[in-house]
């Protein structure tokens, strides 16, 4: 018991040493990337017809800090990310980041993790069944759905429901809400419409994610089904259910959950594409517009933090739930 | 009648490169508190016939028509291969009959302690509670020499040594007081002071549970420590059979003797092995008539590859199904 908690404790302090590296990374691409804040946002501001001298640039700079070296501002800005939770203000919009992300991050890791949750839901079981299933029709009707899953790109998958509800409901199935609670307060209505919604985006996110773990459970399935300790199992008269998931399932499962961070990636990254195109007000579409668009490197940095975090915290607690499940994982972290 | 007797069985194989005969309509008997030695090289059949007493070859698997498999259960008997339905095959699998492999390691499920396997086992064939079941399987566990086995029953296999694992795969197989135990290769991946070991256990069980044992091995040399009988198979028929002693010491069919000559001699260990020439045919590509024709030092040409030899009695309760031994000798019915 006291190892297992100090296994925890090794686990999150080598997350957080992950996140720490991974903001330094962050905080130095937006350094690469050519000017800095207070040239930008002078620059934008020259481009709406204000004359613009060196010397305001140079105000600009010494008031936002960028005089100072880079690593002192490197170690600033993570430490205000770490301990205070404070992105600062933003770039181009100069609107404080916290402020600006606060309920889009919500919705963004909800229809994220609502994708993740409704592939899993699917694929274990159904992956699951069709591997011991013999009814071919059932298995190549999974296997034709999932291969078009894997094949078929997000955008486009996005784009032909889109062009399909427009053209036959009239009403496009864009936006995270309708009118009337666009700006409302948060409440069941609002959040049941939400749902009404946001299914939609859940559903594209996660086909793609369905077919993947479908097709990863179907094949460790295959092969734990053949291994000698089921046989072992069947010559010892347990049968059906008992044995379909107390021995192949149940341990073809630790390959399975170990991928859900690498799931919750692939969706993060298809996330911004899907919301683009379908006019989702959430932190993916932010991220494409900082970007792309507004080459608002604060903003861009704050969301690549944010999306990491929930990854690495992501893997923390699948590790954990292996470790439970496993003896053999625990025993070789364990010792 | 015998505790189990088999009768014209032949295993096929559904496969893409067609139907694969794996067991070529043998039959053998096996009497309560005997034990029957398999042997064979890999690909004989001998694991196959051993999986069909219970039905656990795969799903491409099917038997022929006259094919039987008839099991002495107290008074009445049942057809093995009758039984449709994992739900049916219960009262064999694990109850009737219990199985270990050459592979103790694999056979228990890697995330699941002993104890909890054996106790699942108990659940399906006893009306025993669950901590009666518990307090079997450990006094299981102590009756096979396995130390400290109340912490073992909470372990799983992979904090076992090999030999302890094969012993708890014994305890768990006899858990249930079968009346024929099926040990397939049960000491092939031991070491050899591990396999004397086991094999010691195994007899002194077979004393004690009285009960019936088919052996599967390569090993003759395992065979002439515990059979009483043995069976020697190849490509899928029983080519000899007979009382191990018998067998073994005046082999009848040209295969057995060359697989007793392929064995080192420790008298003579100067002398080169001598090797069966060739290898086992794929099972798609059965040589017809005797099966061993191709590989055979004594085989007569013409009638070998086109006829198929009878068993005969070449001694009482010694059978050779070979041309050479034909003559002299009555045929058996």
């Amino acid at each position: 018991m006291i190892k297992f908690l100090q296994f925890i404790m090794i686990r999150a302090v080598m997350s957080i040493v992950t996140l720490l590296i991974v903001s330094f990374i962050v905080f130095s691409m937006m350094e690469l990337v050519p000017g800095n804040c207070a040239e930008r946002y002078i620059a934008f501001k020259n481009t709406q017809g204000q004359n613009i001298t060196i010397e305001d640039i140079q105000a600009e700079e010494r008031r936002l800090g960028l005089d100072k070296p880079y690593l002192i501002r490197a170690f600033t800005w993570m430490g205000n990310v770490f301990f205070q939770g404070k992105f600062g203000d933003s770039c181009i919009l100069r609107l404080n980041i916290n402020h600006l992300l606060s309920d889009k991050i919500w919705l963004s890791l909800g229809m994220s993790i609502g994708a993740l949750l409704l592939s899993y839901l699917l694929a274990v079981p159904i992956g699951i069944y069709s591997a011991v299933s013999r009814n071919p029709i059932a298995n190549n009707t999974v296997r034709f759905i999932s291969y078009l899953g894997l094949a078929l790109p997000s955008f486009l998958f996005a784009l032909m429901i889109m062009l399909f509800t427009t053209v036959y409901f009239g009403e496009s199935m864009s936006g995270l809400f309708s009118k009337e609670y666009r700006d409302a307060a948060w409440s069941y209505a609002k959040f049941m419409d939400f749902l009404s919604r946001a299914w939609l985006p859940i559903l594209i996110l996660g086909w793609a994610a369905t077919a993947f773990a479908l097709q990863t459970v179907r094949a460790l399935m295959l092969d734990e089904i053949d291994k000698l300790y089921v046989t072992a199992a069947r010559a010892r008269g347990i049968f059906g259910r008992n044995l379909l998931w107390r021995y192949p399932a149940r341990h073809s499962l630790g390959p399975v959950i170990n991928s859900i961070g690498f799931d919750l990636n692939r969706i993060f990254s298809e996330l911004p594409v899907v919301a683009l195109i379908m006019t989702l007000t959430e932190m993916g579409s932010l991220l494409i517009d900082a970007l792309a668009f507004s080459n608002d490197q604060q903003l861009a940095g704050a969301i690549l933090v944010i999306l990491t975090a929930t990854i690495v915290l992501i893997n923390f607690i699948t590790d954990i739930i292996l470790a439970l499940m496993d003896p053999r994982v625990r025993q070789g972290l364990l010792g | 009648m015998s505790l189990l007797s088999v009768e014209n069985l032949e295993v096929l194989f559904n496969t893409d490169d067609g139907v694969i005969t794996a067991v070529d309509k043998i039959g053998f008997e096996l009497e309560e508190g005997e034990v029957l030695g398999l042997v064979g090289e890999s690909g004989s059949g001998k694991s196959v016939t051993a999986k069909s007493l219970m039905q656990l070859n795969p799903l491409n698997t099917f038997y022929g028509k006259n094919s039987s498999i008839r099991l002495k259960l107290g008074v009445g008997e049942l057809d093995v291969l009758r039984l449709k339905s994992s739900k049916e095959l219960v009262v064999v699998r694990g109850g009737a009959i219990s199985m270990i492999f050459q592979e103790p390691m694999a056979s228990f499920a890697p995330a699941i302690t002993i104890g909890s396997q054996m106790v699942e086992q108990l659940m399906i064939h006893t009306s025993l509670s669950r901590s009666a079941a518990q307090e079997l399987s450990i006094e299981m566990l102590q009756r096979v020499g396995i130390s400290e086995a109340d912490k073992r029953f909470h372990q799983y296999a992979f904090e076992l040594s090999g030999g302890m694992r094969q012993r708890a795969m014994i305890a768990m197989a006899l858990s249930t007081k079968p009346k024929i135990l099926i040990a397939d290769e049960p000491t092939t991946a031991l070491d050899v002071t591990i396999q004397a070991q086991v094999l010691d256990l195994m007899k002194d069980l077979i004393q004690e549970f009285g009960m019936a044992i088919l052996f599967i091995t390569h090993d003759l040399g395992v065979i002439a420590q515990v059979a009483d009988r043995v069976a020697v198979m190849y490509l899928g028929r029983i080519v000899e059979s007979g009382p191990v002693k018998q067998v073994l010491h005046s082999p009848a069919h040209p295969y057995t003797r060359s697989l007793l000559n392929s064995l080192p001699k420790l008298d003579a260990l100067d002398e080169p092995l001598t090797p069966i020439p060739g290898d086992i045919p794929s099972p798609l590509e059965r040589p017809p008539g005797c099966v061993f024709h191709t590989r055979c030092p004594e085989a007569i040409a013409g009638k070998c590859s086109s006829e198929i030899p009878i068993s005969v009695n070449v001694e009482p309760g010694h059978q050779s199904a070979c041309f050479l031994n034909e003559s002299p000798v009555e045929k058996t019915a």
